[in-house]
């Protein structure tokens, strides 16, 4: 490991498996039936999720009241949930996407988990603006249809614009991803013997039979799709926090918020794809797809990440002080200083303070480290939405109606609840589909590519 | 044809060899062409028994049960149509009766408004001499309690529905026996202020002569009544012209918050806070040991403790004596106040202040008036009558406008006695007329015990109380709206009670039951029965003393038509009596703690202990709802070791009772202030458990005054207690919060004598108009807007409770203000600045500003909040998701969100039923749960104003459209109008010098202007 040679490019699968191999590998967990572990876990993301039925019964039936929210805290841990899934779900568009046109072969070992981790986060973060309404069963009204009263949306409302980026972005990240399944599913259909199994493999591989043209159409697809998501990753976020810049509260009037909304997502994004992959190149012997050196580049992406977000930290300090708006540094100075000062104080250790130990090779390259670091990141970058949202809007102009929001046990249910729907999609995820691209993955093996040395 | 024939005998065509032989059987199939049955004859008898006609009945009748079997038809009750309209009554169209409200003592003369024969709404009767039109945030209130669930429906005995008339039997068999055996027959009443009622108790005295008449009341104004008739010779104290005064000293009087007049106090008070057209100021002094609704407008706060008033006054008369050898006092006297210096204040309050209280009063001698509070023994209202006879002050009594005594309130002495004779088992029948002793008298009188000891207690009440609870029968009586009846408390002024709605329940006239035992026979009742003799009795008095020219019948209807009866009462001479106060001492100063009892703000002594509307009223200081709690300063609070909320023990001699704290700035050390009227233990749902009860704290024995103890001790008691305010008290030294309201122009203010040299010096030095970067929208035509005139503002909450009661807003219980949900739609913002000790108190009605630019509107994303083309904020209840977003992004904070359908989330739907719906104003929404609401500049009466125009063919003109709040306010401090209008009311404040809007630099363009008060102080800094 100490010396390394820059002129040969490294390789991303490590040692030289055969490409039979690599398919039999990657197809197992789809090929066996689910072990105890996959059952106790099942259980456990199914008890989440069973805590966010209940807590959505109990909203539904009961209204908004059974949450926290008051007065001046009209958004707590509704829209703090909102934007925390929907950054969760940047890695994945960014890994699949962007460093696909960057031409990064790294990634080929994660693509398929992250962009899968998009979707079920996107499906998360989805839940929430319907949740959140007052009246969820007039939640279609937040849709233009046409109707007799001629009754149109507000194309003004950032809201409406969340409503159009949200559906646009989940609707390209499926796509996008169910593309990127077509070869493998074709792969598991010739494998399969299950009967059932091989009917719906062939309805979904949609005719595909390796063959050259196949492949030619297929990169051309996917270098398009990529091309369409890449923007999405950048606009996605950007208009989530329209949410809050396009308003007038000291906190959220913030020009500088759509770029540290986006590195913030990345950064929360490759701090979730991590924590996830760690366990799953365990799990499923991996490790030598999902590789160390991956997950540094990981780590590497993170401490950038990390590092602009920090940044922004300080900008808005300084912008509140240099605007002389006495509002706007009470605002902030509010934060550090005022009743919901342990958060900020939590924010700033998880995200900006702790990240910065990956200047250090060694901890980029330990796993348990790595990550702690990671959950650390995800729960700073959880407290950041509830910051911005919850300390901007206890304290705005009037000093009169200023109020502290106090989350109640629903509120707790509802954010367990969202995890534990998440993590079920993923479980039945690593079990219904290949979690890596074996197409990829084996055209990114040592060898595989075509050379004119001998192989 | 002919082949046809032919064929007939060999065929050509054949269909068997039968038919080819011409067989009979197929011949005669032939000739016969039908069948055999077909061709008879049609006969009906033959036929099934049902005909067409039930045929289809029973169709259609089958049809209409399956269909009526899958629907959830239930009987919603009747309803019933007019097939012969009554006269005056038109559906949609409101009718309004004069009549008087009997809420307190004051008896205000209200404007009741009816829709379809049930009352929506109370307003003050503009006819009346005294409030004018306006009336409280109780009167406001009082019509909840007529559709309050709990009350009263049927009597009772022994806690088992019975009939009346076999009450009435029996209570006359008792009252009978109890006079054939000697024993006393005792009526208990609060304060009489009804002259007919009167007569009817004084009827049953002569009915029953071993009757003797109680009248107590909680909070009452016997210190200052004695005080008068030593000094003056009468009972009946005068009314303060208060807008004759130019200097006012109150003494922990709250005349501008809750004491004797205060509606009126309040309107008198603000003429001379006038900003428009003068700027005479009068210049308010309050010494003080809490801090009073009063306190908080005064110019100049002295902190002195009601123990030490007396030495107060006596220092000051004794200052004045000294000033000028002229002023009238004998010798001997002057000698005695020697001692009283007022040097000793000088530490507490400020030398300053006092040099400048005592100049003020000196140059305006005859024009200023000092006030004592009712809480204060008589032995100061003594002496502050002669401070006020000494400066010439007596000149500001109003004599002709009188407060009445009709029936004397009974003193300690006489009501030990009663108690006594209740142990002794003299006393044979016990009436509570409407009253509540077991509550309101002093524990250590013995009352609730003595009272097992009475064979037969009755009660006539509206609602179940402690004195109820404890006795034989309850009687249900009317509702102020379902009564009869007429009022004489002030000198000059008679007003008449008339029911807008029949009595909803089983319930009567208390006087009514009165005359039926007076007439001794239970079939004597009916329902015109005291109707008729009030009517008998205004004919007898009121009509023969007007000597109109009209006839009797016209005068009754024209002066229930008005409400009210005015005539010249001749102003007694009264003389001062100077040997009243030559001997005048009190207790000195002691050590331990001083405790002020004092009537609350919003719930009265009892009656309103079950108003929603009512408990849910922040104080008008603390903000505070839903409790009351030991008021203390933030030092003494230091030195107990306690915060807000904590618990602390308040010990008076061998009483105890445990309260939270409120660290009240501005409060006098070592001083505890505890308001009364809370702590009900027997009392519907909304009451129950509210707040504690200081009177266990009161006692027979007092020193001076009933209300005001020395030598209490005071501990922390461990534990703590929610107090749920609408505003989160932040502590005045934390200077990372302080005067943010300053800093950010919410609250600007000034000083008169700065105005008067510089008028224009809020706006000086403002740089230019700000831009916007979008095409403004231009309003032509009308354009809605408000004004809001600071000077005048006293947080009474009138206005709060008239949007209430206007716009059906829910009330949503203790632990949801505690959350920061409360639905009121006008917020009355308090602000300190200044020092813990010595705070500014700023006051700012905070209701939707109708910004021209509203931040709300373009964030909404289904447009369910809009703009109005005569600039209204709109809010579209239909359309609302809930997103509340418009919320987060209003910078005044003053939308309101249901979180839960309150009506059925508070005290599990205890305002959810059948009866009351019925307050609910018809022209209004009532908003279920997830949809945002707001000030809607009561849209409800614009549109009718704008129906009114157009049905007589007129333009709609911004004087039509008067806002409950507007209605509501007895200074007059809103002005609502067309701001297009030059010549508006609105648009010339809009234009004052001293107008500014909240957040100017937002550029919302909000259409509400404060007008920035002035504060009268000898400086052009506020402190």
């Amino acid at each position: 490991m100490s010396s390394v040679d820059y002129t040969q490019e490294l390789s991303v699968v490590e040692g030289k498996q055969a490409l039979r191999e690599l398919d039999d590998l990657i197809a197992k967990p789809l090929e066996t039936k689910p072990d105890k572990k996959f059952y106790i876990a099942l259980s456990i993301t199914l008890s989440m999720l069973s805590l966010l039925v209940i807590g959505l019964g109990l909203t539904f039936y009961y209204g908004i009241g059974m949450w926290g929210n008051n007065n001046p805290v009209g958004w707590a841990f509704d829209i703090v949930n909102f934007v925390f899934w929907v950054g969760i779900g940047h890695a994945g568009t960014l890994i699949s996407a962007i460093l696909f046109l960057f031409r990064q072969k790294w990634r080929t070992g994660i693509a398929r988990f992250a962009e899968g981790m998009t979707i079920f986060a996107v499906m998360t973060a989805g839940l929430f603006p319907l949740i959140h309404v007052g009246r969820p069963w007039l939640a279609g009204y937040l849709f233009p249809y046409p109707n007799q009263h001629s009754l149109w949306v507000n194309f003004t409302s950032p809201l409406l614009w969340d409503v159009f980026a949200v559906s646009t972005y989940f609707i390209v990240s499926l796509i996008f991803w169910y593309v990127g399944l077509i070869p493998d599913l074709a792969t598991l259909r010739e494998k399969t013997n299950h009967k059932l199994k091989k009917i719906i493999y062939s309805i979904f591989s949609l005719g595909w039979r390796f063959s050259n043209r196949h492949w030619q159409n297929y990169e051309m697809v996917y270098l398009i799709l990529a091309g369409f998501a890449t923007p999405l990753v950048l606009s996605v976020h950007t208009i989530v926090s329209f949410d809050f810049a396009v308003s007038i509260i000291p906190g959220w009037h913030t020009t500088i918020f759509p770029p540290y909304f986006v590195a913030g997502a990345v950064f929360s994004g490759f701090a979730m794809v991590q924590n996830v992959l760690v366990i799953v190149r365990k799990i499923f012997n991996y490790e030598h797809i999902i590789t160390i050196d991956t997950l540094e580049k990981m780590n590497k992406i993170m401490l950038l990440t990390g590092s602009l977000v920090g940044y922004a930290y300080a900008m808005e300090f300084f912008i509140a002080w240099y605007s002389g708006v006495e509002a706007e540094l009470f605002a902030f100075l509010n934060r550090a200083l005022g009743p919901y000062a342990w958060a900020y104080w939590i924010m700033i250790i998880c995200n900006v303070v702790s990240p910065q130990l990956f200047w250090s090779k060694k901890i980029r390259r330990t796993i348990p480290v790595m990550f702690v670091i990671a959950i650390f990141v995800n729960i700073g970058m959880w407290f950041e939405r509830f910051v911005i949202i919850v300390t901007s809007l206890s304290r705005d102009f009037l000093p009169s109606s200023w109020a502290y929001y106090t989350p109640t046990l629903v509120d707790g249910m509802i954010l367990i609840g969202s995890f534990g729907f998440f993590f079920t999609w993923i479980l039945l995820f690593t079990k219904a589909l290949p979690v890596v691209s074996m197409a990829e993955v084996k055209a990114v093996v040592d060898g595989a590519q075509p050379s004119h040395k001998d192989n | 044809m002919s082949d046809f024939s032919k064929s007939s005998d060999k065929k050509e065509l054949w269909k068997s060899l039968n038919d080819y032989n011409n067989d009979s059987e197929v011949l005669k199939f032939k000739h016969d062409e039908f069948l055999e049955g077909v061709t008879e004859d049609f006969d009906p008898s033959k036929l099934s028994g049902l005909s067409r006609r039930k045929f289809l009945a029973l169709l259609s009748a089958s049809a209409a049960l399956t269909a009526t079997a899958c629907t959830d038809y239930r009987d919603k009750g009747e309803i019933v149509p007019y097939n012969k309209r009554p006269e005056e009554v038109f559906p949609g169209v409101a009718n309004y009766y004069a009549s008087t409200c009997n809420g307190c003592r004051e008896a205000c003369g209200i404007l009741i408004k009816t829709r379809e024969g049930r009352p929506i709404k109370v307003d003050g009767n503009p006819e009346h001499p005294i409030n004018k039109g306006k009336i409280c945030a109780k009167g406001q209130a009082s019509i909840l309690n007529l559709y309050d669930p709990e009350r009263l429906r049927e009597p009772m005995a022994a806690r088992k529905h019975v009939s009346w008339k076999s009450v009435d039997e029996d209570i006359i068999s008792a009252l009978n026996e109890a006079q054939k055996n000697g024993q006393e027959i005792a009526i208990v009443t609060g304060v009489v202020t009804s002259p007919t009622t009167k007569k009817v108790l004084d009827d049953f005295t002569k009915k029953y002569p071993n009757t003797k008449i109680y009248s107590y009341a909680l909070i009452n104004d016997q210190q200052r009544r004695s005080a008068w008739l030593e000094t003056y010779g009468t009972i009946e104290y005068p009314a303060v012209k208060w807008n004759e005064a130019n200097i006012i000293l109150a003494l922990d009087a709250d005349f501008l918050g809750n004491e004797t007049g205060f509606v009126e106090n309040m309107r008198k008070f603000t003429e001379r806070r006038e900003v428009v057209k003068k700027t005479d100021f009068n210049r308010l002094y309050v010494a003080e040991g809490r801090m009073s609704a009063t306190g908080a407008l005064a110019d100049y706060r002295l902190r002195v403790s009601p123990a030490m008033q007396f030495e107060f006054v006596m220092a000051l008369i004794n200052e004045f004596s000294k000033r000028d050898s002229a002023l009238p006092i004998d010798a001997d006297t002057k000698a005695k106040i020697r001692r009283y210096s007022l040097a000793k204040f000088y530490n507490q309050v400020g030398k300053e202040k006092l040099d400048y209280l005592l100049n003020d009063l000196n140059i305006n001698r005859g024009k200023s008036i000092v006030y004592a509070g009712d809480t204060l023994s008589k032995e100061v209202h003594a002496a502050v009558n002669l401070l006020n006879e000494l400066l010439g002050n007596a000149a500001l009594y109003d004599f002709a406008s009188s407060y009445k005594s009709l029936l004397n309130l009974s003193t300690h002495k006489e009501l030990s006695q009663l108690v006594d004779k209740m142990k002794n088992e003299k006393v044979g029948v016990l009436i509570h007329f409407d009253s509540n002793p077991v509550y309101t008298l002093p524990e250590d009188l013995g009352y609730a015990s003595a009272l097992k000891k009475v064979k037969t207690v009755v009660a006539l009440i509206e609602a179940e109380n402690e004195s109820s609870a404890l006795g034989n029968y309850t009687l249900p009586i009317n509702h102020l709206f379902e009564s009869w009846g007429d009022a004489y408390a002030r000198g000059g002024v008679y007003s008449l009670q008339q029911p807008v709605i029949s009595p909803i329940f089983n319930t009567r006239q208390k006087e009514a039951a009165l005359l039926t035992w007076i007439a001794g026979d239970a079939n004597a009742f009916n329902q015109e029965l005291y109707h008729n003799y009030l009517m008998n009795n205004f004919n007898a008095t009121i009509y023969t003393k007007k000597n109109s020219f009209a006839d009797a019948k016209s005068f009754w209807y024209s002066a229930l038509h008005d409400g009210v009866v005015t005539f010249d009462e001749k102003s007694q001479t009264t003389k001062f009596n100077f040997a009243a106060v030559t001997n005048l001492q009190t207790k000195g100063a002691t050590n331990g703690f001083v405790l002020h009892l004092h009537n609350n703000y919003y719930i009265g002594e009892e009656k309103f202990a079950n108003n929603g509307w009512l408990q849910e009223l922040p104080h008008p200081v603390s903000k505070v709802t839903w409790d009351n709690y030991a008021a203390i300063s933030q030092s003494t609070a230091k030195s107990l070791g306690v915060e807000n909320d904590d618990l602390i023990e308040v010990k008076v001699g061998n009483k105890k009772l445990t309260l939270p704290v409120l660290v009240q700035p501005g409060a006098a050390d070592n001083f505890v202030s505890i308001e009364l009227g809370y702590g009900r233990k027997v009392i519907g749902e909304v009451g129950k458990e509210v707040g504690f009860n200081a009177v266990l704290l009161m006692s027979m024995n007092y020193d001076s005054s009933p209300y005001v103890y020395s030598n209490v001790s005071v501990t922390k008691a461990g534990g703590k207690h929610k107090l749920a305010s609408t505003q989160e008290h932040h502590s005045l030294d934390d200077t990372f919060v302080k005067d943010i309201h300053r800093t950010r122009k919410i609250i600007q203010e000034g000083t008169v004598e700065r105005f008067i040299k510089e008028p224009d010096f809020l706006h000086k030095g403002e740089e230019e108009k700000l831009l916007g970067i979008t095409r403004e929208h231009t309003y032509t035509g009308l354009k809605w807007a408000m004004a809001i005139d600071l000077n005048k503002c006293t947080s009474c909450a009138a206005c709060v409770t008239a949007c209430n009661v206007e716009n059906n807003v829910p009330v949503v219980g203790k632990d949801q203000v505690a959350n920061g949900r409360e639905m009121q739609w006008v917020r009355l913002d308090r602000y300190y600045s200044g020092t813990p000790e010595e705070p500014i108190v700023s006051h700012q009605p905070m209701l939707c500003q109708h910004c021209d630019n509203a931040p709300c509107e373009n964030v909404c994303p289904v447009n369910a909040t809009n703009h109005s083309q005569d600039g209204l904020n709109q809010m579209v209840y239909n359309r609302c998701v809930g997103t509340r977003y418009c919320s987060n992004n209003c910078p005044y904070k003053v939308r309101r969100f249901n979180f839960f359908n309150f009506r059925d989330h508070f005290a599990d739907a205890y305002y959810e039923n059948n009866l009351t719906s019925l307050v609910n104003n018809p022209e209004v929404t009532v908003r279920s749960r997830g949809v945002m609401e707001k000030c809607t500049f009561c849209v409800q009466k614009i549109m009718e104003a704008r129906s009114n125009a157009i049905r007589d063919g007129k333009e709609l003109k911004g004087s039509d459209v008067v806002t409950a709040c507007q209605q509501a306010c007895p200074t007059t401090a809103i002005a609502f109008g067309d701001s297009n209008d030059p010549g508006s009311p609105v648009a010339k404040l809009r234009n004052h010098d001293l107008s500014y809007h909240v957040l100017e630099e937002l550029n919302v363009k909000p259409n509400v202007t404060y007008i920035a008060k002035l504060r009268n102080t000898h400086s052009e800094e506020i402190q």
